[in-house]
């Protein structure tokens, strides 16, 4: 059974929202349903289900497992769950499916920023000895990388302002982001004031709340449920230090070697789509991977997570916005690209394919 | 190896999450239902079950519910089923005496709202099958704050207990498939 004979055949996505009244689950209800419609399957018929959320984010323990009502878990279906982005609970729903005995499974990711302090939440993912004590934000944290990457003369602050006005003019077509500005300039960008030096405050994602599905299925399956499925050629991910300190900050080593696994050979590439959630990490990706921020790979056409960042589903969200421009014919070859821990510590690849 | 004593490190690192959270469209209209002695529940549009309080989707047949398919539900049940509970002490932890924790199945309704309090029988009386009716906090008391997402505190800041009103017991397959 070849890792590469499985695609996705449907998805879903909601707009990416700054303060959704509708609960976690209620946002994955219908998003759920409107992937399983697209893919043209019964919800019963799906062989395996994963998801992928946080509970620190919507504040209660086992949180999760009300998510399940969103894909019918009655009577029992096989699932299970990842603490991180749904682009995880993809993966491991693709290797699920390796095993050759089912032939279609769905996947979702979710999470609401909005009703906590990502600035209290997110100091908990650092290590507890040295870091969480001191309590640094993200923000503060993406700032101390922002300036490594300009001490190191690979970006200027210009080439930050030029990703955002990218982010913003790409986002005025996507009906599904949340920042958006077909007219945004670099040089009014750079007129704002800084948020943490040298990060202003587009610099940095906005506060999202919003939930993605995927349903995939094998082989000749994935054939007769879609005109043009979006075949996964590979699907890696890697891990560095989870300390920042003890690792380069100013490029994305676990980024190169997830690609390289993932059958990514530095051939063209029509779309990519990455989890660059602050400005400066869309240029240490684009390094990584070898991709020139204005050659001819179409960066971020979503707009990318600073367009929309609903953490635990942003990830999830760039496989299919890539997964879309297969499906829709308008890109023959994509990468998309998801991230979990500070600082791109963990990375993840999907390479996708038309047929 | 020294056997000199040596302290342990001992870090202590407090930690505060905020949350901010409005009820969702459902529980809002719940919650303002029972501030006026009304209980509202969502009836499934496809299998015509009726929860309490609506969750805005059937769990079974995953379909939303909007405003639509809400409907009130008397105040008169069943209880399914009980546990007494001897207190511990921890954290938040108020009670002191054995209390009862029962699950009441409001008639009309196919869910049960958890976590009760069964009262006007000795707790070595209590029985599941018993047929029970709020007994209303006074309206100056009442309070839907402690109210959730989350799925907890559902009556408890307006309903005081539920009461016994001895009439003859349900029949098990009045409740049988509603137990929890």
């Amino acid at each position: 059974m070849p890792a590469t004979d499985i695609a996705i055949v449907g998805y879903a996505q909601t707009p990416s929202l700054r303060d959704a009244n509708p609960s976690e689950v209620q946002l994955l209800v219908p998003t759920v349903a409107a992937a399983i419609e697209m893919a043209g399957i019964g919800r019963r018929e799906i062989g395996f289900t994963c998801a992928g959320s946080c509970d620190y984010l919507t504040g209660g323990p086992f949180a999760f497992v009300s998510n399940l009502e969103a894909a019918g878990a009655w009577p029992p279906i096989s699932e299970s769950h990842v603490e991180a982005d749904g682009a995880w609970a993809m993966y491991e729903a693709w290797m699920r499916l390796q095993e050759g005995d089912i032939d279609t499974a769905l996947a979702f990711g979710s999470g609401k920023s909005s009703p906590s302090n990502p600035s209290e939440v997110w100091a908990q993912q650092l290590d507890p000895y040295y870091l969480a004590p001191l309590a640094p934000d993200p923000i503060s944290l993406a700032g101390i990388q922002a300036r490594a990457l300009l001490d190191s003369g690979k970006a200027t602050e210009r080439d930050f302002a030029q990703v955002v006005a990218n982010s913003r003019h790409n986002a005025a077509s996507n009906p599904n982001a949340q920042l958006k500005d077909a007219g945004a300039s670099v040089d009014a960008l750079l007129a704002e004031p800084y948020l943490r030096n040298p990060l202003r405050k587009h610099d940095c994602p906005p506060i999202s709340d919003g939930a993605v599905a995927v349903v995939m299925a094998r082989g000749d399956r994935a054939r007769s449920l879609c005109e043009r499925p979006a075949w996964i050629r590979g699907f890696d991910h890697r891990v560095e230090a989870h300390q920042p300190g003890v690792r380069d900050i100013r490029s994305s080593s676990s980024t190169a070697l997830a690609a390289r696994k993932a059958g990514y050979d530095g051939g063209p590439l029509d779309v990519v789509e990455l989890s660059s959630t602050f400005s400066p990490q869309e240029l240490i990706l684009l390094e990584s991977l070898g991709l020139a921020p204005d050659g001819p790979t179409k960066v971020n056409p979503s707009g990318g997570a600073l367009a929309g960042n609903p953490i635990m589903a942003v990830g999830l969200v760039r496989i299919v916005e890539a997964a879309a421009r297969i499906i829709d014919g308008s890109a023959n070859r994509a990468l998309a690209h998801a991230t979990s821990g500070p600082l791109l510590q963990q990375n993840l690849v999907c390479l996708l394919e038309g047929e | 190896m020294t056997d000199t004593a040596k302290e342990d490190l001992v870090m202590e690192h407090l930690v505060t999450l905020t949350y901010h959270e409005r009820l969702t469209d459902n529980l809002n209209r719940f919650a303002d239902g029972l501030l006026e002695e009304r209980i509202i529940g969502a009836k499934c549009p496809s299998c015509g079950r009726v929860f309490v309080p609506s969750k805005g989707y059937c769990s079974l047949c995953v379909v939303p519910t909007t405003e639509a398919d809400e409907i009130e539900v008397p105040d008169t049940g069943i209880v399914t089923g009980f546990t007494i509970v001897t207190p511990v002490a921890y954290y938040g932890q108020t009670k002191t005496e054995p209390f009862v924790y029962a699950s009441v199945r409001l008639d009309g309704a196919d869910s049960t709202i958890g976590g009760q309090d069964v009262t006007g029988v000795p707790q070595s009386e209590l029985r599941a099958g018993m047929r029970v009716k709020a007994k209303w906090k006074p309206r100056e008391e009442r309070s839907v704050d402690g109210m959730t997402n989350r799925g907890w505190s559902g009556v408890d800041g307006v309903v005081e207990s539920f009461e016994v009103t001895g009439e003859p017991d349900a029949p098990l397959d009045e409740y049988k498939d509603h137990l929890f």
